[in-house]
């Protein structure tokens, strides 16, 4: 079954010739009904995330000014991020999403969540927007299953580097964030050294690739780099941070991933997941909208075990050494920290 | 105290960042210290036409002439990021600025507003010490 958020109203987010635009739901929505799921999609209803919620990881400081901007009438926040009068309100929606999705999966006990919302999250801060992103949705979903006492494991296959997840739970032992991404690329962070803060060490783990890079490539670090971290993490939830801007023809960047990935990906991510009702898939990037459509019906038809014709899967692009160096950074700069550590006494 | 032996100055092309490089190379004139130029590459900067980096470098030259800096002590950065945390990173190895200096305002900015200032922020955040150089 698939568990999915029903659509709040989010044409008051868009601002002209702007790749992250409601068409995007559309095209994502589109993709699930490619599915003809019938019976086995069940729709939430729509939810606001509350200030409590939110507050989890966002700054309260930063919250009140954010939707103080917006009913001020919005604009630029920078040269990549915009809000309008309605953005507050969506942006709230777009969290609570999450929220309410994760809340079925509960009540039911199985089945797969999708949350197509926006704008999207990875990029938000706790103090600030970037990137396109006001509130980090994952984040937030994240930290309230963290609150129920979950052990919460973030895969995030996204083009660009989910700066303010990693920010967000960068200390904190009972998340793990899982992050492939292009490199050189926005936000410019998500180095295989990066691995987490002293009081949760080694539960960041980034595996930038080049551009070029194709499916068999970002499989790799999953399975070489990330499936050894997320065993011994031992998650009792997964998330995922799905992001379709890595398709080869999205216009934001230079990887030349398939359908045919997504859903490969989507198995492996899937398998994490301790047992069934333990998995829900974020909308974060993805600006062609064809793409974005076989995308999310790749994805979803592989979690959910059901047909679905999909593109082929790509291979043969660089990045494969770029993977096995970034595992041998990873384990120089565990470590030293770890030394470190033991040396500080941190805990760890 | 700390000799400063490497300023970095954030450059978006504005008429409030030019001011801040001026008093940039106008410090590094005087301390005899180096100064990179930064300037972050948005998520939608691959849509920005290439020339704009030609531009921007000439921009930079230019403000050199003006202040009497030798070029070869001056070095513009383009890198991937958002203003704020591609400053920051500045401050970091192998860059490793003494000092940050900021306009109060860039690109589209009003004033008063908190939201999205990169000054404000840095000044949250930053770990060398920052200088926010008014508009004139």
């Amino acid at each position: 079954m698939l568990i999915m958020n029903g659509r709040y109203e989010d044409s008051g987010h868009e601002e002209s010739g702007h790749p992250e635009r409601p068409d995007r739901i559309t095209a994502a929505m589109e993709g699930v009904s490619d599915l003809h799921l019938g019976d086995d999609l069940k729709v939430v209803a729509p939810y606001a995330a509350t200030r409590a919620e939110l507050a989890r990881v966002h700054a309260g400081t930063y919250l009140d000014e954010l939707g103080a901007f917006c009913y001020a009438g919005g604009g630029d926040i920078d040269v990549d991020t915009y809000a309008t009068y309605d953005s507050w309100t969506i942006a709230r929606y777009a969290a609570g999403g999450g929220l309410a999705v994760i809340e079925e999966l509960r009540r039911q006990n199985e089945g797969v969540g999708f949350i197509a919302t926006r704008p999207p999250g990875h990029h938000a801060l706790p103090d600030r927007a970037m990137g396109f992103c006001l509130l980090n949705n994952v984040a937030v979903a994240a930290a309230s299953l963290v609150e129920q006492g979950e052990r919460v494991l973030i895969v995030d296959w996204d083009v660009h580097h989910g700066n303010g997840t990693q920010a967000i739970f960068w200390d904190k032992p009972d998340v793990m964030y899982v992050s492939t991404h292009q490199s050189p690329l926005f936000p410019g962070s998500g180095a295989a050294y990066e691995i987490g803060g002293m009081g949760a060490l080694g539960k960041t783990v980034n595996v930038p690739v080049p551009p070029g890079a194709t499916g068999d490539v970002i499989r790799r670090a999953i399975d070489e780099v990330a499936a050894p971290a997320v065993e011994e993490f031992g998650p009792t939830w997964v998330l995922v941070s799905a992001g379709f801007d890595s398709h080869r023809d999205d216009p934001m960047a230079d990887l030349l991933l398939t359908g045919g990935d997504f859903a490969a990906l989507a198995k492996t991510v899937a398998g994490f997941a301790p047992h069934p009702g333990r998995l829900a898939m974020f909308l974060e990037g993805g600006y062609d909208l064809a793409a974005l459509r076989t995308s999310v019906a790749s994805t979803l038809a592989a979690v959910l075990q059901h047909s679905y014709e999909n593109e082929a899967q790509s291979s043969g692009g660089p990045g494969t050494e770029m993977v096995q160096n970034a595992q041998a950074e990873r384990l120089v700069a565990l470590r030293i920290a770890r030394e470190a550590a033991s040396k500080e006494d941190y805990p760890s | 105290m700390k000799t400063l032996s490497t300023i970095a100055v954030g450059f978006d092309g504005s008429h409030d960042a030019k001011t801040a490089v001026r008093w940039a190379f106008n410090l590094a004139n005087h301390v005899d210290a180096k100064v990179v130029v930064v300037h972050a590459v948005g998520m939608l900067g691959r849509f920005e036409d290439r020339s704009n980096e030609k531009e921007l470098e000439e921009s930079v030259h230019e403000l050199c002439d003006d202040c009497g800096i030798d070029r070869s002590r001056v070095r513009l950065h383009v890198t991937n990021g958002d203003a704020c945390s591609v400053l920051m990173r500045m401050a970091e190895d192998p860059i490793s600025a003494d000092l940050l200096v900021v306009g109060s305002r860039g690109q589209g900015k009003h004033p008063g507003l908190l939201l999205g200032s990169t000054s404000l922020e840095l000044a949250e955040h930053t770990t060398v010490p920052l200088v926010i150089v008014p508009s004139l």
